[in-house]
């Protein structure tokens, strides 16, 4: 029997292949996920561990905010403590050359630590030993373009310019933060006048002592308030928080390397389906000479075996070699990930790999080959192998139904009475039991489909694309494993494309409601520090402005007590209403017109938790004016509307905060003129004002755009792979039919069709396949896209991206086609004399 | 050597050679045979196994090629053609019957029989259509699919196919060869009558006596060669034929 098995399997080789190609896909990304995951985990490990090596005891804050210089100091004299050094960081905004500050976010400043201390790789010159030297990493020198030997300039907290002489540049390594912001280094005492900082993040120590017992000494020096651990320790804690980090991008990955197996798993079933039902005869030959039930079985099961132990094998070099693609992309895109690390390739990695591999083959092959063993004797002595028919069952509608009624029902639950994150989680449930009804029911429904998707095909191409419509519908239980294949990776497709299409549009009516203006000036480091009222001054006299609302705000105990109590410590963010009507947002009850002294708009979730509505009071303790009563007079919705939750008139914030700097600018240029004049005199009154940040609302679109777009091309690439693999199965089940059908394609050639003409024939049914599964697709993935979006608490913008939906219809269609090719060769170029002799 | 026929006759072979194979494995099926078949006239071809007789059909009717030789069906001389206009050829001049699986499963009797016209494009003659469903006794039996007919009917739906198209020859390679005595005189009959009525011109492959008496003429296969033939045969004359043949 195994003898017998395994010269079949040798007797198909290219069957085999691809058939466990399928598989070899799966795995490969499973594979390659680890493999990617664990380099990166390793190396990091192995830059933390470095790192770790050249300190004994690190010292930081528990509770404070910072460890103080005399901290430090009192570090200093604890006995076997030979160096200690604090490393600070905080914003220090580098100039451009333009004069403004460089990024949207400004730079880090860090303290360079000297000597044994040193962790930063220099890439170029030396560390800053002067107060006058600095350093900046390779990344923000190279795209600012500044190089060693030139003068750089720094803003410190207090907006004032330092001039430093750039004399090394230095690799952020594996610090996204720093990576992402760009970072200068000083001198720790420069570093601390430049940034402001109260005092060190952390201070490093070596000493004489065994590690554990400087720790010690250490920790019982400087009493509560601080974590004192060795430098092994800390590389373990740093260690397993990137790992926790890493942990997240494994299983997203893992979660479209299972869509993937989950695929490969039913072209694995078409395939053997189909092999068992092609060797019925063979089979009932077998069971003649004496073959048991149990042997055929086996028989089936061995061949799935040696299958799934191929691709996994394949499927593991695969992985290995994507694996270290990917990280050899992430490098050269300067990515946060350890350079140059050892692709690792785990124990971990290659059990699971192949055990995931070999269960899922063999248990795709389960269901096919109980089929074989129901093989009776008798058929052997049948002529003709009999059509499989397909009745449609009475259990199979009962079952389809019940999937697809607690699909539905979940999903509907999902939209409608669930909240928050377990919504989207139960939506992906009742998606996922949905997609099993109408997998259950696609046998049926295929008939109907064929005939809709065919009845073009069937007008326009002849004889050639009614038997490609006959031949698409004659097996309906073959079609519906291939097309339903297609169907997942189509689905999610849809499903994504539509959700950011909705994001796109959701975001953009947000934008257009909370950010109704041209232009925005804010402060590059953020909220918290401002932009000086002359600006917005400024801005009035521009003869191409518009109009000018400068909103401010300050936080402030706010609480909804009697009047004439404390409000406490409770915080809230409070503001000034524009005098400008324009730039107001829409009232939810009361209204602005009624602003005056004595008055506040309250956001409406505010107005909620404190039980208060229009005509109600609240108190606020400000700084000039102590501690006042306001009335509301009106609510606004805080999701759609970007003023402070407490909202004073714009004179009276000055009353009670006294003449703040404003937070943010708005600009709107005057009607007709030009976008890029209205900018240029934006900026110009902008430019004297280094960390004045302009931005336009269509950058700000641009950004979030861009954003989306990167999103939608990642996930893209990541199903991709489940796509390929379901057009693999359509090649696979094509090549399966032809080879069942080369007497007919022989009778046919006989009768007159042409080469090229059988060629299309095959090559229409593969469409009709394509069409089909992606029809199903997207129909799935826009109503999941659309009852996804339903879960969020804020009002949607629904959009089916038509174009980008057509595309996937076509490229389907396309791929379908182009998966036909082989087979369709296969099939024109055979001799019909030779083909009507095989039977 | 380009060889035409007359009118009298539908088919003609000359020299005609088949090798298959190269070397030590060569096996020559065809030696040169000459032979040509009357138009209007019902012809048997036989000979021992291995004789050669389906290379022959297969040669006659451009489903292969030939080695050596020439053949011309109709005007045309065919050894010459394309793949595509031998296909073109197939389609207008030529019919075929084979032992099994003529049909295709997915089409009814009906869509199978107007096939060929439809490959060809061209409109049934709804008057032959209607004499051929009548003279093959299926017209309950149409829109059946294959898996729903018997043999007999079977092979009765793949002559009805054969004919429509009204073709300069219809070959057929032991049509009967898979039927019992009963349907095999049937389709048999049937195929004397679409000689007789419709004057069709037959080539048929046979093991059987009793299917070679019902033609108007035997040919005789041996070892590639064409050794002897019989007009108007009897079972009793091709089976003494054939005895003389194998000794
Ligand atoms: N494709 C082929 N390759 C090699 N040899 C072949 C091939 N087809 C036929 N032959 C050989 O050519 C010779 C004639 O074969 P052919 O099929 O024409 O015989 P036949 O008279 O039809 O026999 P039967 O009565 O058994 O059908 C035989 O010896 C056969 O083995
Ligand atoms: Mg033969």
């Amino acid at each position: 029997m195994l003898r017998t098995t395994l010269a079949g399997l040798r007797a198909h080789k290219l069957r085999l292949l691809l058939t466990s190609l399928a598989i070899a896909l799966g795995v490969g990304f499973i594979a390659g996920t680890f493999v990617l995951t664990d380099t990166i985990e390793v190396g990091f490990r192995q830059k933390f561990t470095a790192d770790a090596a050249k300190i004994d005891v690190a010292v930081r804050p528990a509770d404070d905010p910072a460890i103080s210089a005399e901290v430090l100091a009192k570090i200093r004299k604890v006995p076997g403590v030979v160096e200690a050094q604090g490393m600070l960081s905080g914003p220090a905004p580098l100039l451009g050359r333009d004069g403004k500050a460089a990024g949207n976010y400004p730079t880090t400043g860090i303290s360079v630590m000297t000597g044994q201390l040193n962790r930063l790789t220099l890439t170029g010159g030396v560390a800053p030993a002067k107060p006058d030297e600095a350093i900046l990493d390779d990344n923000t020198a190279k795209t600012r373009q500044f190089a060693v030997g030139d003068t750089i300039t720094v803003l410190d907290q207090k907006n004032v310019k330092h001039e430093f002489t750039l004399v090394g540049l230095f690799d952020t390594g594996v610090d996204q933060q720093l990576a992402s912001s760009g970072a200068v280094g000083f001198t720790t005492e420069t570093a601390r006048l430049m940034t402001g900082a109260k005092g060190f993040d952390r201070v490093d120590v070596v000493g004489t002592e065994d590690p554990a017992r400087l720790r010690d000494a250490v920790a019982s020096a400087l009493g509560a308030g601080f974590q004192v651990k060795t430098g092994d320790q800390l590389a373990d804690e740093l260690a397993a928080q990137s790992k926790v980090e890493i942990g997240y991008l494994t299983l997203l990955l893992l979660l479209f390397g299972l869509v993937a197996m989950f695929v490969s798993a039913l072209v694995i079933y078409n395939t053997f389906n189909i092999l068992v039902a092609q060797r019925t005869r063979e089979m009932a030959l077998l069971r003649c000479i004496g073959a048991t039930r149990t042997q055929i079985f086996g028989s089936i099961l061995l061949e799935s075996a040696v299958v799934g132990v191929l691709s996994s094998g394949i499927g593991l070099l695969l992985g290995l070699g994507l694996g270290a693609g990917a990280m050899a992309v992430m490098e050269a895109l300067d990515g946060p990930v350890p350079a140059g690390a050892a692709i690792a390739l785990t124990p971990r990695t290659i059990v699971f790999s192949v055990l995931i591999g070999l269960l899922v083959t063999i248990g795709a092959a389960l269901l096919p080959a109980r089929a074989a063993t129901r093989v009776a004797p008798v058929a052997a002595l049948r002529s003709q192998v009999e059509e499989q028919s397909f009745k449609t069952g009475v259990v199979r509608i009962v079952f389809a139904g019940l999937f697809l009624l607690a699909g539905a029902g979940l999903t509907t639950a999902g939209i409608t009475s669930i909240e928050g994150d377990l919504a989207l989680i139960v939506l992906m449930g009742g998606g996922g039991v949905f997609f099993l009804g109408v997998l259950i029911i696609s046998p049926v429904i295929m008939r109907p489909l064929a005939a809709f998707v065919g009845w073009l095909p069937r007008r326009l191409f002849g004889v050639p694309g009614k038997l490609a419509v006959d031949n698409a519908r004659r097996n309906p239980r073959r079609a519906a494993t291939t097309t339903v294949a297609l169907t997942i990776g189509v689905a999610l497709m849809t499903l994504i494309s539509v959700i950011t299409a909705t994001t796109r549009a959701t975001v953009k009516t947000q934008l257009d409601e909370q950010f109704p203006v041209d232009y925005m000036i804010s402060d590059q480091r953020g909220s918290e520090a401002g932009v000086p009222r002359a600006v917005a001054d400024a801005l009035r006299q521009s003869p191409e402005i518009g109009s000018v609302m400068q909103m401010r705000v300050t936080n402030a105990p706010v609480a909804a007590s009697d009047p004439g109590t404390d409000p406490g410590t409770g915080e809230a963010t409070v503001g000034n209403i524009p005098s400008v009507p324009d730039f107001r947002p829409k009232a939810a009850s009361g209204s602005f017109d009624r602003l005056e002294p004595g008055t506040v708009a309250l956001v409406d979730y505010l107005a909620r938790e404190w039980n208060r509505k229009v005509g109600d009071t609240i108190q606020v303790k400000t700084t000039e004016a102590g501690t006042v009563t306001l009335t509301i007079v009106a609510t606004f919705d805080g999701r759609t509307s970007d003023q402070a939750p407490v909202s004073v008139p714009e004179k009276e914030f000055d009353r009670y905060f006294g003449p703040l700097d404003d937070t943010r600018v708005f600009v709107n240029a005057k009607d007709g003129v030009a976008p890029e004049v209205a900018r240029r005199a934006v900026e110009a009154v902008a430019q004297p004002y280094p960390t004045a940040l302009v931005m336009s609302s269509t950058e700000l679109r641009g950004e979030f755009d861009d954003a989306l777009d990167m999103m939608l091309m990642i996930f893209g690439g990541l199903l991709g792979l489940a796509i390929l693999i379901s057009i693999l199965g359509i090649a696979n089940t094509l090549s399966l039919s032809v080879h069942e059908r080369t007497h007919e394609s022989a009778l046919l050639r006989a009768l007159g069709l042409t080469r090229p003409q059988l060629r299309r024939m095959l090559s229409l049914e593969a469409l009709l396949l394509g069409l089909i599964g992606a029809l199903v697709g997207i129909c799935l993935g826009t109503v999941y896209g659309w009852a996804a979006m339903q879960t969020f608490p804020f009002e949607i913008q629904f959009r089916a991206p038509v174009g980008q939906i057509l595309s996937f219809l076509a490229l389907s269609g396309l791929a379908g086609v182009l998966a036909a090719l082989l087979p369709a060769r296969r099939a024109s170029r055979a001799s019909i004399v030779g083909a009507l002799a095989s039977v | 050597m380009t060889i035409t026929t007359d009118v009298r006759h539908a088919v003609v072979a000359k020299g005609l050679a088949k090798i298959y194979g190269q070397g030590d494995a060569a096996v020559h099926a065809l030696r040169g045979v000459d032979v040509s078949f009357a138009t209007g006239a019902f012809t048997a071809i036989m000979g021992p196994s291995g004789s050669g007789k389906s290379t022959l059909m297969h040669c006659l009717a451009g489903l292969d090629t030939v080695t050596e030789g020439s053949v011309a069906i109709g005007d045309v001389e065919i050894t010459r053609l394309s793949d595509k206009q031998l296909t073109l050829l197939r389609r207008e001049r030529v019919g075929f019957v084979f032992q099994a699986f003529n049909l295709l499963p997915t089409l009814t009797a009906e869509q199978n029989i107007r096939l060929p016209l439809e490959i060809a494009g061209r409109q049934a003659d709804q008057v032959l259509f209607d004499r051929v469903i009548d003279t093959v006794g299926l017209r309950d039996r149409l829109s059946h699919k294959p898996s729903e007919l018997s043999g007999g009917q079977q092979q009765r739906v793949a002559v009805a196919r054969a004919l429509i198209s009204k073709p300069n020859v219809i070959f057929a390679d032991e049509p009967t060869g898979n039927l019992d005595s009963r349907s095999g005189a049937e389709v048999l009959a049937f195929l004397r009558r679409s000689v007789r009525e419709l004057g069709q011109t037959i080539v048929m492959v046979t093991h059987d006596p009793g299917a070679a008496s019902y033609a108007d003429r035997v040919v005789f296969l041996r070892d590639g060669l064409l050794v002897t033939e019989l007009t108007d045969p009897t079972p009793q004359s091709v089976l003494d034929t054939l005895l003389k043949l194998e000794a």
